[in-house]
Parts: structure tokens; C-alpha cells; sequence
């Protein structure tokens, strides 16, 4: 009943927005995006207290995919509140709107569906749709970077996706070989129930294939080349549910398989090439940030090293696993009230050049301080959610006796750590250029951001034990 | 009778991996379009082969619809789109002719070498064919990277798919049919929204050829 309403509300939203008139189907979506949230809840509520939620065999919702249920729900609300649709002051025609807010909602509509479908397969089905609805979004404007960035990313994930499948295939030919072939056969469940008699040579083959797919679409270098370009043509609220929650999702996938590979391998193969992808991503993600100029693009390579480090994270036991998930929840919620805040930069300034923000404190200063915030808040400073989970990352490689990687990642951290710092103080001081208006407009659209980076802080603080308790149900899913 | 099986299995195979090689040394889109259909029909064809063999009915289905779906619809979309452009040709590619020839070899061999411990879990007539399946897979890979026009690498990710299928037609009989359904869907649609990709390129580059596509960099 309560996955039916989760997934129900942005499909109705969608269908809403194909009929009503522009506007109201932006403020529908943004009523169904309440009542997702509601949704969400309500499952953490359930599922907390040890319950499975299921509808026939088709949908399962545990502790992971509800942790992954309530980022989507959060972040595709905070998108529909401040996104196209509501406010007076966009620059987009209503067919424009109308086309954002019917993709929107199908795009969260997949996602959602990814995180709770029990039959790998069709999680896979689901992933592939959310590259098509989110592809659709990024010419919102037809220009040549945008059209360019769009290609780019449909033809890189889509064969990036393809890959996966070709993994998932290779799993499902070796499980048919050892039970034959069922209906069920690519259900996670009867494939984990599975797992300790497949075929270790076979699994790590699939494996190998899974992670570049789904790493493909969760950014990880060296297959993260479409994410910049995508991240930055993208309109603003659509970054901010790509970068908040889409690589989320795809490494969701990801940690599912793993949760079936480990059980039939007898050594940590998925940790090794966890370790590699995401050591890789962080050297890259922190190279690629020292010499950025454009804001959006720094934002991006941002998200790349974060889901680095989310990747490490799952390679180190189960204090890991914890320290990646609750990691993962920080940088939903930051990423995507960055991304809205560059939103509201472009239409100021508009220029998406870091040299051509200058003055933000002056020019807009809730939103200048807003994101200061924020990016102190992404380099992982308290009191701020990332600092905890980062803390806790590093200290699970410690107990782990990594100490040569933790090294590495903390030098990789800190260089990350001096180019943003030092982009975000050109952006915030001097002055702006003469044509830029002083003031904020539509205030309250920046009474949601302000919430979820009060979330941000409450998690720096502390990490609430309702929370606690879904982060350590979602880690043992993930290490048995 | 497995004899005759595997036989055909391995001759369909071979087939599919034909056409995609055919890909390497033509330059006319049309005539990509032809291959791609012919290994889409090849490929109804093994599938319907596996349907008889492997006692499945519901594999004729599939076998019909995919038929319908690649074998019909999407080339007749894709010849629509040719026409539009004026027949497309591939201009010099990345890698030329012979060298890529070359290279489609190689990657056939690596693909055995992969497959190996599939073909050695696997009991079924069919697994001679599969590491002819997975050369497909990265034949496919190298015709979207090594090739400019964005038509060739919709038609290189269209015969991906392909060797996706073949891989699963052969090693397990298919993939459960509520998966394959979604397949089919996400292949229809993702190729409608590709085609108005490219629809979006020319317009804005007045010109198919991905090489203009170069402004977004570091």
C-alpha cells in the first residue's frame, strides 16, 4: 500500500502535467512530491520496525532501499518546490514547464522504481529508463553545449547500461545452469539465497561487467566523462536530482550485486576493484578541481569524488558500508541545494564562468551565504554531515589496517579541500559586474534549501537514532 | 538432433558477427542499415531456432516481436531518418578500414578468451556460439567509438543490443519474459529518444558528424 502511493504520486504527477495547464502541473507536482515524502516516511516508519514491505513478488522494499526511498523522495521534492512551475520568475515558456515537469516526474518515477523492484532485472529495465527521462530534460534550452552534453550522456550511459546488462545476463546464465530456468530466476532474494553455489570464475566475470555499467552511470572514473558536461548543461534542478540521487541509484545497483558476488567468492575481489574505481575517481575528481572554471563543472567533479569516496566506503567492512551510506545521505541532501543554488546564480549572473561570479556576498547575500555554507559543508568541514561520515570512512580503513590508502584519500581530500576553497573565495569577494541586480528574489523558494542544510548540520551534530538504526539494517544487508 | 542444434546456433552466431563486421569496411549508412536488419532477422531467426529446440514456446513470441521491433520498425525509422540527411556517409573514421578489420579479430579472440568459464559451466547445446555472442558485444563497442556519424553509433548500439540478446537467447534460453518485456520497451524508447538526439544535432551543428561535437572540455 505504501510503495503503491510512493510510486503512484510522481506518475500521477506526470500524467497531471500532460493535461493541466503549465503552471498547475508544476504545482501538482509539487503537491504529489508532499506526498511522497509522506510516503517515505511512512516506509521508514515500517520498515524500522523490522518489516519487509512487499507488493506480490514484483516490489520489496528493506532498510537499504528505503534509505534510498527517502534520498529520492527529499531530493525530487526540494527540486519540484524550487524547480520550474512555481515561481513567477523563470525565463521558460509554458511548453518548456510542461515538458520539465512530465519528465521530472518520470524520471523520479524510475528511480523510485529502481530502488524497489525486487527482480534485478528489471531494476536494471528501471535504470536504463531514468538515462532516457533525465536525457530528455537536459535540452531544456536547445544549444550547442546542450545538445552536445545530451548525446554525449544517452550514448555513454546507454552503452554504459548496456554493459550491466551483459553482467546481469552472464549472472542469470550461470544461476539457470545451477537451478534452471524460473520466473523468478533474477529475483535478488532467490539470486542471494543462490549466491554460495554459483560459480566464482562466472560471478567475477558478471561482477566486472556490472561495475563498469553501473559505475558508468554512477560517474566513477574512468567512465565518468559524460557527468561534467551533462551536470553542468543540465537546468538546475535537474543537476541537483542527478548529482543528489541518480549516481546514488546506480550505486545502489552496484551494492546490491556486490551483496550477491561476495557470497560467491571466496576472495574480496568487488572490495579490490571498489577500492581501485574510487581511488581513481578521487585523483581525478581532485585534479580536475584545481583548474575548473566554470561553477557547475566544480560541482560536478565534486559529485564524482564524493561517489569515490561512497565507493571506498563499501570496500571496507561493515563499518564502511555504514560510513558510505550515512556519507551518501550528506551529499544528497548538500549536492542538490548546491546545484539550486547555482540555479539561482545562472539567472543572475548569467554565466555559468567561476570568473564571472564575482561579489556573490554583495550581489546576493542569502544565497551567496547559503552557499558558502555549502561548500564548506561539501569539503567536509564541521559541523556539517560530511565530516562525520568521512571521519567514520576513514576510521573503518584504519581499523581495517588500510593506513597506505587512508593516506592517500586524506592527500586526495585535502587537495579537493584548497581548489574549492580557493574558487569559492574569488566567487564570494570583489565586485560584481556593473549589469548584475543587488537582492534576492522569490525569498521563500529559499526556505526548503534552508531546511535541508539545517538537516545537514543536525547530521554534523549528531546522527538521529531512528536514522542510526535504518544506516546499520541497510550496512548488515550489505555485509553478511 | 543437438548436433544439428549446436550447428545452427553456432552459424546464426557467426552470422550477426558478420554484420557487425560488415559495418567496419562500408561507409554507406544505408547500407549499415541493411546489415543491422539482416542480423535483426538472423537473430529472430536463432531465437526461434533455440524456441524449437529448447521446447519454449514462449521464445516464438519473443522471436516475433523482436523481429518486429528490430528487424522492421527500427530500420525503417533509420532508413527515414538517411533520407532526411541526404544519404549519410561515413567520412575518414578514427581507425581506417584494414586496421579495424584487424582489430574486430582481436577482439572476437579476446572474447573467447572471457568466455571462457562460461562455456565451461555451461551444459547447453548452444555454448559453442556464446563467445561468437560476447565478439558481437565488443565488435559493436569499437564501431560506436572508432565511428563519427551519430546514425553509425545509434546502429553500433542498436547491434549491442543485439549481442545482448544472442547472449541471453543462447546461454539461458532468454531471460525471464516480464525482464524481456521491459528490454523491449527501454530499446524502443531509448532509440526514439536517440533518434530525436540527432534530429537536435543537426539543427544545431547543421551536420551528423560527432567529431563537431568538441565545445565542452575539462
Amino acid at each position: 500500500m505504501i510503495l503503491a502511493i510512493l510510486l503512484g504520486a510522481p506518475l500521477t504527477a506526470m500524467l497531471l502535467a500532460l493535461v493541466l495547464p503549465a503552471r498547475a502541473g508544476g504545482r501538482a507536482a509539487a503537491a504529489s512530491a508532499v506526498v511522497s515524502i509522506a510516503a517515505a516516511v511512512a516506509l521508514w516508519t515500517s520498515v524500522s520496525r523490522g518489516e519487509v514491505a512487499a507488493v506480490g513478488g514484483v516490489l520489496r522494499a528493506d532498510a537499504l532501499s528505503t534509505l534510498l526511498v527517502l534520498c529520492i523522495a527529499v531530493v525530487a521534492g526540494l527540486a519540484a518546490w524550487v524547480g520550474p512551475g512555481l515561481w513567477g520568475r523563470e525565463d521558460l515558456q509554458d511548453s518548456q514547464i510542461r515538458r520539465y515537469v512530465v519528465f521530472s516526474n518520470l524520471f523520479t518515477f524510475t528511480m523510485l522504481g529502481a530502488v524497489t523492484v525486487n527482480n534485478v532485472g528489471l531494476m536494471w529495465v528501471a535504470i536504463e529508463a531514468t538515462t532516457i527521462a533525465s536525457a530528455m530534460l537536459i535540452p531544456l534550452r536547445v544549444s550547442k553545449p546542450s545538445v552536445e552534453a545530451s548525446w554525449k550522456y544517452i550514448l555513454i550511459g546507454s552503452v554504459g547500461i548496456a554493459l550491466a546488462f551483459v553482467g546481469t545476463v552472464l549472472a542469470y546464465v550461470d544461476f539457470a545452469h545451477h537451478a534452471g530456468a524460473r520466473e523468478a530466476a533474477l529475483t535478488w532474494t532467490v539470486l542471494l539465497a543462490a549466491a554460495p553455489s554459483l560459480h566464482p570464475e562466472v560471478m567475477r566475470l558478471a561482477f566486472v561487467f556490472l561495475l563498469v555499467g553501473y559505475g558508468t552511470k554512477a560517474g566513477l572514473a574512468p567512465m565518468h566523462t559524460w557527468l561534467p558536461d551533462a551536470h553542468a548543461e543540465a537546468p538546475a534542478p535537474l543537476s541537483a536530482m542527478m548529482s543528489g540521487v541518480l549516481l546514488a541509484v546506480a550505486l545502489y545497483a552496484v551494492m546490491r550485486w556486490k551483496a550477491v558476488v561476495d557470497l560467491a567468492l571466496p576472495t574480496p575481489f568487488t572490495d579490490e576493484l571498489l577500492v581501485a574505481l574510487g581511488l581513481l575517481s578521487l585523483a581525478i575528481a581532485g585534479f580536475s578541481l584545481v583548474a575548473q572554471r566554470n561553477y557547475k563543472r566544480m560541482l560536478a567533479y565534486s559529485s564524482i569524488e564524493h561517489t569515490g569516496l561512497t565507493c571506498l566506503g563499501l570496500a571496507l567492512g561493515p563499518l564502511g558500508a555504514f560510513a558510505a551510506l550515512l556519507h551518501l545521505v550528506n551529499h544528497s541532501l548538500v549536492k542538490s541545494v548546491m546545484f539550486l543554488l547555482s540555479g539561482r546564480m545562472y539567472r543572475r549572473y548569467r554565466t555559468t564562468d567561476l570568473a564571472g561570479v564575482t561579489g556573490l556576498l554583495r550581489t546576493m547575500p542569502v544565497t551567496g551565504a547559503l552557499f558558502t555554507a555549502g561548500m564548506l559543508a561539501v569539503v567536509g568541514l564541521p559541523p556539517f554531515g560530511l565530516f562525520l561520515s568521512e571521519l567514520a570512512l576513514v576510521r573503518a580503513g584504519f581499523a581495517r589496517g588500510r593506513y597506505g590508502l587512508m593516506l592517500v584519500v586524506l592527500a586526495l581530500l585535502a587537495l579537493a579541500f584548497i581548489s574549492l576553497v580557493v574558487h569559492l573565495n574569488r566567487m564570494l569577494h570583489g565586485p560584481a559586474r556593473a549589469a548584475v541586480d543587488r537582492g534576492e528574489d522569490d525569498r521563500l523558494a529559499l526556505v526548503p534549501l534552508v531546511v535541508c542544510l539545517a538537516l545537514v548540520v543536525v547530521l554534523g551534530v549528531v546522527v538521529p537514532s531512528p536514522l542510526a538504526r535504518l544506516l546499520v539494517m541497510s550496512a548488515e544487508i550489505l555485509s553478511r | 538432433m543437438t548436433d544439428l542444434f549446436s550447428q545452427f546456433a553456432v552459424l546464426g552466431s557467426s552470422l550477426s558477427l558478420l554484420f557487425a563486421v560488415f559495418l567496419l569496411w562500408r561507409r554507406s549508412v544505408g547500407a549499415y542499415v541493411t546489415a543491422f536488419a539482416w542480423q535483426s532477422a538472423v537473430l529472430a531467426a536463432v531465437t526461434a531456432m533455440v524456441a524449437h529446440f529448447g521446447r519454449d514456446p514462449q521464445l516464438y513470441a519473443v522471436a516475433a516481436v523482436f523481429y518486429l521491433l528490430k528487424g522492421v520498425a527500427v530500420p525503417a525509422l533509420l532508413r527515414n531518418m538517411d533520407r532526411r540527411f541526404g544519404p549519410v556517409r561515413e567520412g575518414e573514421p578514427y581507425v581506417n578500414a584494414a586496421a579495424s578489420v584487424l582489430v574486430a579479430g582481436i577482439l572476437v579472440l579476446v572474447a573467447h578468451a572471457v568466455m571462457r568459464p562460461i562455456v565451461a559451466v555451461s551444459d547447453l547445446p548452444t555454448r559453442a556460439a556464446l563467445p561468437l555472442a560476447m565478439g558481437l558485444v565488443f565488435v559493436s563497442l569499437f564501431v560506436i567509438v572508432s565511428r563519427k556519424k551519430a546514425v553509425t553509433q545509434i546502429i553500433g548500439f542498436l547491434m549491442l543490443e543485439n549481442g545482448i540478446t544472442l547472449l541471453a537467447v543462447l546461454g539461458a534460453y532468454g531471460v525471464p519474459l516480464i525482464v524481456e518485456l521491459g528490454v523491449f520497451l527501454d530499446a524502443l524508447m531509448g532509440f526514439l529518444v536517440m533518434q530525436v538526439f540527432v534530429y537536435h544535432i543537426h539543427e544545431t551543428f547543421e551536420s551528423i558528424d560527432v567529431d563537431e561535437l568538441s565545445g565542452l572540455k575539462h
